[in-house]
């Protein structure tokens, strides 16, 4: 599923990245890699969202949280 | 290091490390600098160096925008990488958040890699201790292979033995290293003593890799010895090419048959993080997350639907409180003036002053400067409304909240706030864009924040909306922000039709912990924006009454007696006509905008010495202004439109200039100032014509 899809409360699991080059090197060295589980706090209906990773609240928006698939953990 | 005169050597110290880890308090703590600090990530975009001395060691210390890694992709980051690569930096003082460690500890290894002296600084050891954790301080040096100070930059615990450590360790290679990561040397295939040799070492795959292209690289650039950069060594080279990284793979091009077939970033960003993860784990004891209260004020401040009439309640509160609590403040204030003028009046006439003389003090320096100096009540609330606003964290939550809206005018949220900093000044509100990735992003939020009205249009309005909207004044000035608002919005959404290439600007900002502002923090903000003011008072302002009472008191004949005869009469007479369809097309008028250009406030100083009214925010001086603009047929509705051209027409020189550095154009410049120029006579002309259809008026 996608980041975008998530449900605010719930924990997921990072599975992939379709990211444009610079922001997937941006996401990974803030802590995004591959498997890293992460909280969901807040998500708009447009699909902006959230989440808190490896102790850190970051907000995305809707393309990135498109690009980014999920498991559910 | 630099050779000084004395012989003695001085240190140069680079503070590094991610955003909002508190880098510049650090650096304020250390030279009694006074440069901002806010709780939201890129605060800090321009390098600034401060001098301090310890024992006998001279250190030239450099404050750098954060950054979360060596790839950087922002302009600030950009500029704190290349410090980082090319300059005589001795020692990198690494500022880490301590209660953030596995974050922040990645910044820490690639710094490691670089092969400089690295000392790590554990800031906000206090947050730390708060919220019931520990940190092993034998164990994370032991790890890392570097000296790990514990300090709290606000509290300004640990400096010394911090300076300490940078003086020692500064020729030092970092030397003791240690075994770690998965495998022990025994199960290794790749033959090295790395464990011995650095802190990071990755699997053997990506070990070969490293040596491998390190040993192409040699080949290709190892006998030009100006090709080394000073601060990186060879694996520190290799890793990066093998990591694909723009800047080396342009600096160093290799044939693409030397290169693996793809990059090797994700895996080595994994396996950094995998190191990270064993340091937390051991060094890390109770890692417990107390930190409930930010989910909390979360839950309201970010939720879908109530975030944003939250944001738009915080901004009514903030200028309510900047108009009742600055008006109750102001009463004081002209009763000062008021004494102050009067006792120079009469000092004037006893010394037998000419008239001249006096009229020039009297009614251009202190009419002038003196009107303005009785908005300071309202700017002062302003900027302390700002400053607890900055300093509690909401900011990052606010580009948020408006990302949608933002995103229809197809930038990120992120762009906001330049926008909503320009609610205090423009000049750093333009600077602080430099957080935007995308250079044409950049481009139209500088473009636009000059229409968010700042704290030097304020006096207008206070002053126009008193006069001619008694009991709606409040509301009066409350519609200026939110058509200035609303004009940035339309005008970059009229970019966005001439853009050529659309491409999709999304969001990605860290949100930090909220916290209780600290008392001292806000104090030194607001403290350095009361004390811009009254600068600009004595500087600015006052040059421009004077310059003003000049041109109205001089005329081809000489000194004149009746003013319409003057340079300055002349002058306003020649704009006026342009300006008459807004219904603002009398000379002073023309005139009080020109001057206006100087600074903002300078239209209400305008004023003032046009009427020779001596204090022109005090209930008198009101009515005076009152009686001569109604003797003309000024009612409230060319007030209005007065206020609308203030609140849009080109800003002043100061933040021309700014526009003008940052933008690196002064084309573009030119098109910003001729845009707004036009904006502003269009939206008054509308407002007064539309208003006389409607019979007011």
């Amino acid at each position: 599923m996608k980041l975008c899809e998530t449900e605010i409360g719930r924990q997921y699991r990072i599975a992939r990245m379709n990211l444009p080059e610079d922001t997937g090197r941006r996401l990974r060295a803030l802590g995004m890699t591959q498997e890293t589980s992460l909280s969901v706090l807040n998500r708009k209906r447009n699909g902006c969202l959230i989440f808190k990773v490896r102790g850190t609240r970051l907000a995305v928006g809707r393309d990135i949280a498109n690009a980014i698939e999920v498991e559910s953990l | 290091m630099r050779e000084n005169n004395g012989g003695s050597q001085e240190i140069q110290v680079g503070f590094v490390g991610n955003p909002n880890c508190g880098k510049t308090t650090l650096f304020n703590a250390y030279t009694g600098a006074r440069l901002k600090v806010a709780n939201w990530p890129g605060v800090t975009v321009e390098k600034k160096e401060g001098a301090m001395k310890y024992h006998n060691h001279r250190f030239r210390l450099v404050d750098l925008p954060g950054i979360y890694s060596l790839t950087s992709y922002t302009m600030e980051e950009k500029l704190s990488r290349q410090y980082i690569m090319e300059e005589d930096v001795d020692v990198i003082v690494n500022v880490v958040d301590a209660s953030n460690l596995e974050r922040n500890l990645y910044l820490t290894l690639q710094l490691i890699e670089l092969g400089k002296p690295v000392i790590l600084a554990l800031n906000m050891m206090d947050v730390v201790a708060e919220r019931g954790m520990e940190i092993d301080l034998h164990r994370l040096p032991e790890m890392l292979g570097i000296p790990v100070i514990p300090v709290s930059a606000r509290k300004k615990t640990g400096l010394d033995i911090l300076m300490h450590a940078v003086a020692h360790h500064r020729d030092k290679k970092n030397d003791e290293k240690l075994e770690h990561h998965h495998q022990t040397a025994a199960q290794s295939k790749h033959i090295h003593k790395h464990h011995e040799e650095y802190t990071v070492v990755y699997s053997d795959e990506i070990e070969d890799r490293i040596d491998e292209i390190g040993a192409i690289w040699q080949k290709h650039y190892g006998a030009r010895k100006e090709a080394v950069p000073k601060t990186a060594g060879l694996r520190w080279i290799s890793i990066k090419l093998l990591e694909r990284d723009p800047e080396i793979l342009e600096a160093y091009p290799l044939a693409a048959a030397e290169l693996p077939r793809e990059s090797y970033e994700t895996r080595i960003t994994n396996e950094k993080y995998d190191f990270i993860e064993e340091i937390v784990e051991e060094v890390v004891v109770n890692k417990s997350s107390k930190e409930e209260h930010t989910d909390r004020i979360d839950r309201l401040l970010t939720h879908p639907v109530w975030g944003l009439p939250a944001f738009l309640g915080i901004m009514a509160l903030v200028f309510f409180l900047t108009f009742t609590i600055g008006d109750w403040l102001k009463g004081y204030f002209e009763l000062a003036l008021d004494a102050f003028s009067g006792g120079v009046a009469a000092a004037l006439g006893f010394l037998y002053a000419g008239d001249i003389l006096t009229s020039l003090i009297v009614d251009g320096i202190i009419a002038g400067v003196g009107g303005i100096l009785t908005f300071l009540p309202n700017i002062f609330i302003l900027f302390l409304a700002l400053a607890i606003l900055e300093d509690s964290g909401y900011m990052a939550r606010v580009a948020y909240v408006m990302d949608g809206v933002m995103g229809r005018i197809g930038l990120s949220g992120r762009a906001f706030i330049p926008m909503l900093l320009g609610f205090g000044c423009t000049v750093p509100a333009v600077m602080a864009s430099r957080a935007l990735e995308d250079p044409a992003d950049r481009r139209k939020t500088i473009l636009i924040t000059p229409f968010m009205s700042c704290s030097a249009r304020l006096p207008i309005y206070v002053l126009f909306s008193e006069i001619f909207f008694a009991r709606h004044a409040m509301l009066a000035a409350y519609s200026m922000y939110v058509i200035g608002l609303v004009i940035a919005i339309l005008s970059a959404f009229v970019m966005r039709l001439f853009q050529k290439k659309r491409q999709e600007h999304t969001l990605l900002i860290e949100l930090p912990e909220y916290k209780t502002p600290n008392a001292h923090t806000i104090f030194i903000y607001v403290w350095e924006k009361v004390k811009d003011y009254l600068t600009k008072a004595g500087t600015t302002i006052f040059f421009a009454s004077v310059v003003l009472w000049a041109m109205l008191n001089f005329g081809p004949s000489g000194l004149v007696e009746d003013m319409s005869q003057s340079f300055g009469a002349m002058f306003g007479r020649g704009l006026a006509p342009v300006l008459a369809p807004a219904g603002l097309g009398m000379w002073q008028v023309a005139l009080a905008f020109l001057s206006g250009l100087a600074a903002k406030e300078v239209v209400v100083s305008s004023f003032s010495v046009l009427y020779g009214i001596g204090n022109i925010n005090s209930a008198a001086g009101m009515a005076e202004l009152s009686g001569i603009l109604a003797a003309s047929g000024f009612t409230a509705l060319n007030a209005y439109a007065l206020m609308v051209f203030c609140l849009l027409y080109t800003p002043c020189v100061a933040t021309l200039a700014t526009m003008r550095r940052e933008l690196n154009s002064g084309k573009y410049m030119a098109v910003s100032l001729v845009f707004q120029l036009a904006v502003a006579w269009l939206a008054a002309t509308l407002v007064y014509q539309a208003g006389r259809l409607l019979g007011l008026g």
